[in-house]
């Protein structure tokens, strides 16, 4: 304790000193902890969204389906594999669908599409595109009704009332087709998904798609992300191998990719943030031990272990840089969680952010995890950047320091 | 009982390359109990052979034992263990931690030997009510005195109860009267708990208290004499 408490008073022997290099620390930490919430906050959104809009946690389909999502592909009606999801306790609820890539076409105009046929009580249970209806209103269970983005509309020159006119490729080789009228207008914060994906009655797709009772997917949406595994596997072990049964991991590769790839980031960025305060730190311990020279050959005269010098010193600059990271870190958390609460407007970027999936107000997420694993890279930057000072501390000769002036 | 013995010491120093014969075969033995005090001009070798019985450095020739062990033999940690466990020094700038109150720096010898915090606590009370300094305990060296100073780094040197206090320069700081109390001090330490001190010092009434006398010239022991009563 008492190395401890000389350790504290050492570093404010300098004041100024010790809160120049402080500061620096809080400044490179607050703006870590700011861009980590940031960034964490921007994938999240991505990651929410797409398994919001129609990914869900988890897809069972024919196997094969997932790589040619062809009607030729699709399952059997899946009275048996919904009674196994209602018996899951981990499961909280599933949709299924009938899905297709197809055409849509109004008067003036026609676009690519992919036809998804909902029973839209049990779909607005899964996804979020009931809440993203900004015109109109979702399916009501009618037939014949369709819900398109607002930008597809605008494609189109549709509106609310419009007719429209779906097709795709039929079961028996030919092109089915269908008239719908469109009933509600969408909006999602992927400008991507809104210029690809239209809601039908599941019965309609099923007729124009003439594929009798049979379904594309289940989609399901697990109690929590961490149970999914456990649905994957408990559906694995029931179903045979005409199955296929995929998680949110299985579908989005690509994304689980990037969130992996910015944590990695992530340790760049520290490192790059600690290199820079790495020389600021040297500095000001090798400051402090020059100005103590005398000191340090008495304690070694008196008896002081160079182990227990060198760990003074070291003691010394992780004192200052875990002074530096709580306030840093603590100043960063602070703001991540306000900002949590209210957003930050990336208006001028919204284009932007929506051709990667998020909307304009970015939420910063505060990853206490990821607070920890900051502040353990900073101390021990800290900490190593004290190393080479208390070497030169240690290799002091006592008769000759003694003598310092 | 021998406690130093030193035979034939020579100590040379490179200033600029160039060789300074500080010590040339100095052969003393001290005995516990002893007050003894290295008196020689400037440049005599005073402070030299100080360090070299302290362990602090290393001959060019010759040896010192300590106890009756070589301390030529020892490794830097040993020598260090050996100062911590046996011997105090009382410097000439008094050399406290600025940043350690008075009662901290005379404990703070006990952390090293780990000592409980307690027996710190108790011992060091004890000594500073016993040496009349008990109400600097909650002062840093930046509000004593010179003399308030020197006594706080006698009590740190011999809060351990060593077997060896070597003093450089006591009393050179300090004004005559308060150099003569810190010498009183030290001779009813040396007399009351059998300490042995060994000074260095040019200082006349360091000299003159001094029971031993070790007269140094030009690196060589001019005299030796013990000073009756």
């Amino acid at each position: 304790m008492m190395l401890l408490r000389l350790a504290w008073r050492n570093i404010w022997r300098n004041r100024r000193r010790s809160l120049i290099i402080i500061t620096s620390i809080v400044v490179g930490v607050l703006a870590m902890s700011f861009v980590e919430g940031l960034s964490r906050g921007f994938l999240k959104q991505m990651f929410d969204n797409q398994l919001g809009a129609h990914t869900s946690h988890l897809q069972i389909h024919r196997r094969g389906f997932n790589d040619n999502r062809i009607v030729q592909n699709f399952m059997d009606e899946g009275a048996r594999v919904s009674s196994m999801l209602e018996q899951n306790a981990n499961v909280q609820y599933f949709s299924k669908r009938v899905t297709a890539y197809g055409i849509i076409s109004s008067a003036s105009n026609s676009s690519g599409v992919y036809i998804v046929g909902i029973d839209p009580k049990r779909e607005a249970k899964i996804t979020t595109i009931d809440e993203s209806i900004a015109h109109g209103q979702h399916l009501s269970g009618q037939r014949h009704e369709v819900v398109i983005s607002k930008r597809l509309a605008e494609t189109l020159g549709a509106g609310l009332g419009d007719r429209v006119v779906a097709m795709a490729s039929s079961l028996d080789g030919k092109v089915g087709a269908e008239v719908f009228r469109v009933v509600g207008l969408y909006q999602s914060p992927s400008s991507a998904f809104d210029r690809l994906f239209i809601y039908i009655p599941a019965e309609n797709a099923q007729e124009m798609l003439r594929v009798g009772g049979r379904i594309a997917e289940i989609a399901v949406v697990a109690r929590t992300l961490d149970s999914v595994a456990a649905i994957k596997a408990d559906l694995e072990s029931k179903l045979d191998e005409s199955y296929e049964i995929l998680s949110y991991q299985d579908l989005l590769p690509s994304l689980l990719a990037q969130l992996e790839m910015t944590e990695e980031l992530m340790w760049i960025f520290y490192l790059i943030v600690g290199l820079a305060m790495i020389f600021g730190i040297i500095n000001t311990m090798l400051m402090s031990v020059f100005e103590r020279i005398r000191e340090f050959g008495v304690l070694k005269a008196i008896g002081m272990k160079n182990g227990i010098l060198f760990c003074m010193v070291l003691i010394e600059a992780f004192l200052l840089g875990l002074v530096g990271t709580l306030i840093g870190f603590g100043g960063g958390t602070l703001i991540n969680l306000h900002l949590s609460a209210t957003g930050l407007n990336f208006a001028a970027f919204s284009e932007g952010l929506a051709s990667y999936g998020a909307g304009a107000v970015i939420y910063p997420v505060v990853d206490y995890a990821g607070v920890a694993t900051g502040m353990v890279v900073i101390l021990s930057i800290c900490v190593i950047a004290a190393i080479y000072p208390a070497l030169r501390a240690v290799r002091l000769q006592p008769v000759n320091a003694i003598r310092y002036v | 009982m021998e406690l130093i013995r030193t035979e034939e010491l020579e100590k040379i120093y490179h200033d600029n390359g160039v060789p300074v014969h500080a010590l040339y075969g100095v052969s003393i033995t001290i005995r516990k109990g002893e007050f003894t005090v290295i008196a020689g001009p400037s440049g005599s070798g005073k402070t030299t052979l100080l360090n070299l019985i302290g362990a602090l450095d290393a001959p060019s020739a010759g040896s010192v034992m300590f106890e009756g062990e070589n301390v030529a033999s020892k490794s830097k940690t040993e020598l260090a263990s050996l100062r911590l466990h046996r011997m105090g020094f009382i410097f000439q700038a008094y050399n406290l931690i600025p940043v350690l109150t008075a009662r901290e720096n005379i404990e703070f010898t006990m952390m090293l030997l780990q000592i409980s915090e307690r027996e710190r606590r108790r011992r060091t009370l004890a000594l500073m009510e016993e040496l009349g300094i008990a109400e600097l305990a909650d002062k840093r060296p930046n509000e004593m005195s010179g003399g308030q100073q020197q006594r706080v780094a006698v009590a740190r040197a011999i809060v351990t109860n060593p077997s060896l206090v070597l003093a450089d320069e006591p009393t050179a700081n300090l004004d005559s009267t308060t150099g003569g109390a810190l010498l009183d001090l030290m001779e009813r330490l040396n007399r009351e708990k059998d300490i042995t001190f060994v000074f260095s010092s040019h200082d006349q009434q360091v000299i003159q208290r001094g029971r031993r006398l070790i007269l140094l010239r030009d690196g060589r022991v001019e005299r030796d004499s013990h000073v009756a009563g």
